[in-house]
């Protein structure tokens, strides 16, 4: 009997590993990188003429460009940890306020999900398996247009979501009229001042210089956010895999939504928790019912992100619009799940949404490319 | 149960499904033992609750492994998908060996019995055997030992012809049915158990793609 291959050989691996308390040293390296790119995405801001900066961000006055701009970047990016440690940057900036950075943080929420909407589409060749990963994936999508419904209106009209974050900002860390002392802003001072006098000693000032150290900083928060996902991915996969399957012995909500807060903060990235379920409701080992709340955990998980980016800028602002970023979907939580008839809302809708996808494929594909860049797209052009 | 996310897991998902499924090859050698022990003169009604109980286990256990099998490949991506997919066959034979242990059960309680037949040592001697290769499939496969696998695997072949002869052999004869059926039955399921066993050990030495396929003609295997 010849073999060839058996995958239960013996294994002798000739790749070298990177041993794990290397791999986690590494992380908070990058994790010092990204926090530099956000100092210096805001320096880069401050550099800019008023001008410039005007022109730039004059769209997003308007609440729903806002929104829509948030959204289109974060599908652009692909990632609402990227997206909202920017919008975070440019409140530390004084290039974008407090106001007009809600709905942008709202749109970037609801662009995350256009990533495992893609991943569902894998299935499309099965009935069964598609209707399953469909339902999965968009019942994302709706809790956030939902929560976006209902939230951005009410704090057009009342400020709740800015106001009682300011007060939680005051009370965490002081007046929320300076800057506060963080020792993480202490911390990336130096890298972020190398790089600036770095492209000064190059020659470059004035809008040139600010465009470069946005551009750098911009590569920084990316480079860095891609690398710390795919790491921590690694460091932590055993525990996310136990995690799951404790799960689904659970049944409990709270348990399975602590669990998605938490495996989202450890991979720091709620595309990849919520990419992960997908294969998981196809093959029908998870219902809408057990995604659904560890979906909304992933969403509130992803919010750590942009808070510790919000603490290495110094500013209140933006430690403020960090906040609303949590209590957006905090909120959204404790409308749309307590309640048994509010929360089937859009678990009923993301079953019908499914059940339209597969009686008609191409339509699945549509609304992917209709509700994360067509209409975004639309909307900044025309709202700007 | 959300702390255990920051206990540093004792097991990897592989090793506990492996470790599953060494349950699974445990309980598949208890329903052997007993069915077996039901049709050579061991009381039957004593043993039937236990039968079906183990072998509800048994197919929990495939149910619970395939659940896993799928949580890991989702976490991990496609890394490991020759060994999910092994496990994945490896669980379907033993499944099928606690289905033919059952089979072999149920002769006991159409009341079959081997006690006065003239095979009775022979039956013993089989049943002495299958059940320790159904204990060694568990211990080649957690060693991951190919010679042995070999060896396990050739023994295998000549067991399986051995049975067919005998199946063979009362097909033709003129015995009277109500004797020569059952002992055929019985062979024929001993053969399937023996077959089973053998696949579940070809994932030491076999690639995914060749699982199984000695089932056949040896003269169909490289």
């Amino acid at each position: 009997m010849k073999t060839a291959g058996s995958a239960f050989s013996k294994k002798i691996s000739t790749k070298w590993e990177i041993p794990t308390l290397l791999r986690a040293l590494f992380v908070i390296v990058l994790l010092y990188l990204f926090l530099t790119g956000v100092e210096l995405l805001g320096g880069g801001f401050k550099n800019l003429g008023k001008d410039l900066v005007d022109g730039l961000f004059e769209g997003v006055s308007n609440p729903v460009g806002g929104l829509f701009v948030g959204l289109l970047a974060t599908v652009l990016v692909q990632s609402s940890s990227v997206s909202t440690s920017v919008i975070v940057g440019l409140v530390a900036a004084g290039v974008v306020n407090t106001g007009d950075a809600v709905p942008m943080i709202m749109g970037a929420n609801l662009g995350t999900t256009v990533t495992n909407t893609l991943a569902s589409l894998g299935h499309v060749r099965h009935d069964v398996e598609f209707k399953r990963a469909f339902a999965a994936a968009t019942v994302h999508d709706l809790f956030n247009i939902l929560a976006v419904i209902v939230f951005l209106p009410i704090e057009l009209i009342t400020g709740y979501l800015s106001s009682t974050a300011s007060w939680l900002t005051d009370t965490l860390i002081g007046s929320s009229g300076s800057d506060f002392k963080s020792p993480l802003k202490q911390a990336v001072k130096l890298p972020a001042k190398w790089v600036k006098e770095l492209l000064s000693s190059m020659g470059s000032q004035g809008d040139i210089k600010g465009v470069l150290m946005i551009v750098i900083g911009l590569l920084f928060i990316f480079v860095s956010l891609a690398f710390i996902t795919k790491n921590m991915r690694l460091l932590v996969a055993d525990r996310v895999e136990t995690a799951i399957n404790h799960a689904l012995g659970a049944g409990s909500g709270i348990v399975a939504m602590l669990l998605g807060a938490i495996i989202t903060i450890s991979v720091q990235s709620s595309s990849i928790t919520t990419s992960v379920l997908v294969p998981l409701a196809a093959s029908g080992v998870l219902t809408l019912g057990n995604i659904y709340p560890i979906t909304l955990g992933a969403n509130v998980g992803t919010t750590v992100t942009a808070l510790l980016a919000s603490l290495a800028t110094g500013s209140p602002a933006a430690v403020t619009v960090a906040i609303v970023h949590t209590l957006f979907n905090i909120s959204g939580i404790i409308v749309f799940y307590p309640f048994q008839k509010l929360r089937q809302i859009p678990i009923n809708l993301a079953n019908r949404l499914s059940d339209i996808a597969v009686e008609h494929r191409s339509l699945a594909l549509s609304y992917t490319l209709i509700a994360f860049v067509i209409v975004p797209l639309l909307g900044v052009l025309i709202l700007r | 149960m959300v702390m255990s996310f920051f206990r540093r897991p004792e097991e990897s998902g592989l090793e506990n499904i492996e470790a599953q499924v060494q349950r699974m090859v445990n309980d598949a050698r208890h329903t052997f033992d007993l069915a077996l022990s039901a049709v050579t003169g061991g009381a039957v009604e004593t043993v039937a609750n236990e039968i079906r109980t183990t072998d509800r286990q048994i197919n929990a256990t495939e149910i619970e492994i395939r659940r896993a099998l799928v949580v890991h490949a989702s976490v991990h991506g496609g890394i490991d998908t020759p060994e999910v997919l092994t496990f994945m066959n490896m669980i379907k034979d033993i499944e099928r060996i606690g289905d033919y242990n059952k089979n072999i059960f149920d002769l006991a309680e159409e009341g079959v019995s081997f006690t006065e037949s003239p095979e009775l040592e022979s039956i013993i001697s089989i049943r002495d055997e299958v059940s320790s290769r159904i204990s060694l499939m568990g211990e080649i496969l957690s060693l991951r030992d190919e010679d042995r696998a070999r060896i396990y695997i050739e023994r295998g072949d000549k067991l399986r012809r051995d049975f067919d002869q005998r199946v063979t052999d009362l097909v033709h004869s003129t015995e009277a049915a109500v004797t020569a059926v059952p002992r055929a039955l019985l062979f024929r399921f001993l053969k399937r158990v023996t077959a089973h066993s053998s696949n579940v050990v070809s994932a030491v030495i076999m690639p995914v793609d060749q699982l199984d396929y000695f089932d056949e003609s040896e003269d169909t295997r490289s």
